[in-house]
């Protein structure tokens, strides 16, 4: 429903896009038709750099591991096991390619989510005070908050709320036991809330 | 259901992921308990909050962009990747110990020799059962010269058992004769050739003629010394990986002169090492 309502004003090749099925487009691109690949980028490219930039907190970085997981995709098209699951299977890849970064970024001693321009611009308090930039402000705080958390769950917390997926899902792109998913989830939960806490009060309720 | 039964569960119950049986007794604790209604209320508004999230990054053009000349790169790359290995491998086959390089060189003069003797005498026996064929059938051969003489000159892409033989087939008159027709000069230039389907008649070529000398070694292999046997098997071995992978190159890339080439050098080898089998179960 939520795809067709999206449609409206849409061109028609955004439409084709939404229109194949990913198995149809997974055999295209195996085929060798790169406008099939293109396709599915079309329709996972949002959600992944998403959850990249969820993981990493950089642009710049989160485009090129996007780019990476990508790339990685297309070179194991002919290794994905369930065609039905492609989402999935590509939030897999990028939590792989995020987290083989974060390690490196680690061994580079740097940290995520603290060295934002935007950021700090925001903290020096010289923009005006309006309900956009109120929700630029918290969207620093969010990012900082999740940049606080430890990976796991990052991962948990983030595939889970802003990308919404199942337990199940969840557990497949992980690799974790659904128990200790709820019980990392539980824990991000309490700790972004304790972060975002004085953000609930005055201006920000909806 | 107690609060601390329900903070348990909330969350799960917020989410939409608990089942029937489980969500109603956090439902109707819910109803009663104004703390654990303020919890929910709270985890309701975190969920708008989250909803809100900014992120300072979008997918752009350039993305996709970078993406396909990365997939472009990445392709180009397997491919000469496996070229290179080709070459490594066909380099060790001629240049292994199992032949000298004089020896090979020989070989590959006996083999070219070969291979036309042997397609010569193949196209001889086609030509001789398609006649045969004709005659039974009251139909011309396929690759009959424009003269009508069936010599063995004339090319005979019959070999190949895939090649269409309608194009150039003339119907005979009806009363038995087996001289071909005149094909007009238009099916003549229209059935010119692509390099394509050369390289695919001199592919079946070289398949009739390793087929005919591994019948031939088939009948001798107990005449061989058998440890000459094992080293021939095993570059027999190779030579056939080699003829797969190229294949499979060709296949990927067919307008790629340097695979093809690979591709024929590889059937060439084969037929000197069948020949050379041959020879050592002769002597």
């Amino acid at each position: 429903m939520m795809e067709a309502i999206s449609l409206v004003g849409q061109s028609s090749g955004r439409v084709g896009t939404l229109m194949n099925s990913s198995e149809e487009l997974i055999a295209r691109a195996r085929r060798g038709e790169d406008e099939a690949f293109r396709l599915i980028f079309d329709r996972y490219g949002r959600p992944v750099i998403s959850f990249i930039y969820d993981m990493v907190g950089q642009r710049d970085l989160a485009e090129e591991l996007t780019q990476e997981t990508f790339v990685r995709a297309y070179k194991n098209l002919n290794n994905m096991r369930d065609e039905t699951k492609l989402s999935t299977w590509l939030f897999g890849i990028a939590k792989n390619v995020a987290r083989e970064s974060l390690r490196y970024k680690h061994r580079e001693t740097d940290k995520v989510g603290i060295d934002d321009d935007r950021v700090i611009e925001l903290s020096d308090g010289k923009l005006p005070p309006d309900r956009q930039l109120l929700d630029k402000e918290l969207s620093g705080v969010i990012k900082d908050a999740l940049g606080a958390l430890d990976e796991d769950k990052r991962v948990v917390f983030t595939l889970k709320v802003f990308q919404q997926r199942s337990y199940e899902e969840i557990a497949q792109i992980t690799g974790s036991s659904i128990p200790k998913l709820k019980t990392d989830l539980h824990r991000a939960r309490a700790e972004m809330r304790r972060r975002i806490k004085p953000y609930l009060g005055v201006g920000y309720e909806v | 259901m107690k609060c601390e039964e329900c903070e348990v569960l909330i969350e799960e119950y917020a989410d939409g992921a608990l089942d029937q049986k489980s969500a109603g007794p956090v439902r109707e604790h819910l109803a009663s308990c104004t703390a654990c209604t303020a919890f929910h209320q709270e985890w309701t508004r975190e969920q708008e909050i989250y909803s809100r999230y900014q992120r300072d990054v979008e997918v752009t053009p350039l993305l996709w962009s970078s993406i396909e000349a990365r997939i472009k790169q990445e392709r180009g790359g397997a491919r000469e990747g496996m070229l290179a290995r080709l070459r490594i491998k066909l380099g060790g086959l001629f240049a292994g110990p199992r032949f000298s390089p004089a020896f090979a060189g020989a070989l590959v003069v006996i083999a070219i020799a070969l291979t036309v003797v042997v397609m010569t005498l193949l196209n001889s026996k086609n030509q001789r059962e398609l006649l045969a064929r004709a005659e039974r059938n009251g139909s011309a051969p396929a690759a009959s010269s424009d003269d009508g003489n069936p010599s063995v000159e004339a090319p005979t892409p019959e070999v190949a058992p895939k090649a269409p033989e309608t194009g150039s087939t003339v119907a005979s008159n009806g009363g038995g004769e087996t001289a071909p027709k005149k094909v007009p000069a238009a099916k003549l230039v229209a059935a010119r050739p692509t390099p394509d389907q050369l390289v695919r008649e001199a592919e079946q070529k070289y398949l009739a003629a390793i087929s005919m000398l591994s019948r031939d070694v088939k009948r001798h292999r107990s005449q061989l010394d058998p440890i000459m046997l094992a080293r021939f098997d095993a570059a027999l071995g190779d030579i056939d990986r080699t003829i797969k992978d190229t294949r499979r190159v060709v296949n990927e890339n067919p307008g790629d002169p340097i695979a093809l080439q690979y591709l024929l050098a590889a059937y060439s080898k084969k037929v000197d090492a069948l020949r050379e089998m041959t020879a050592g179960s002769e002597n």
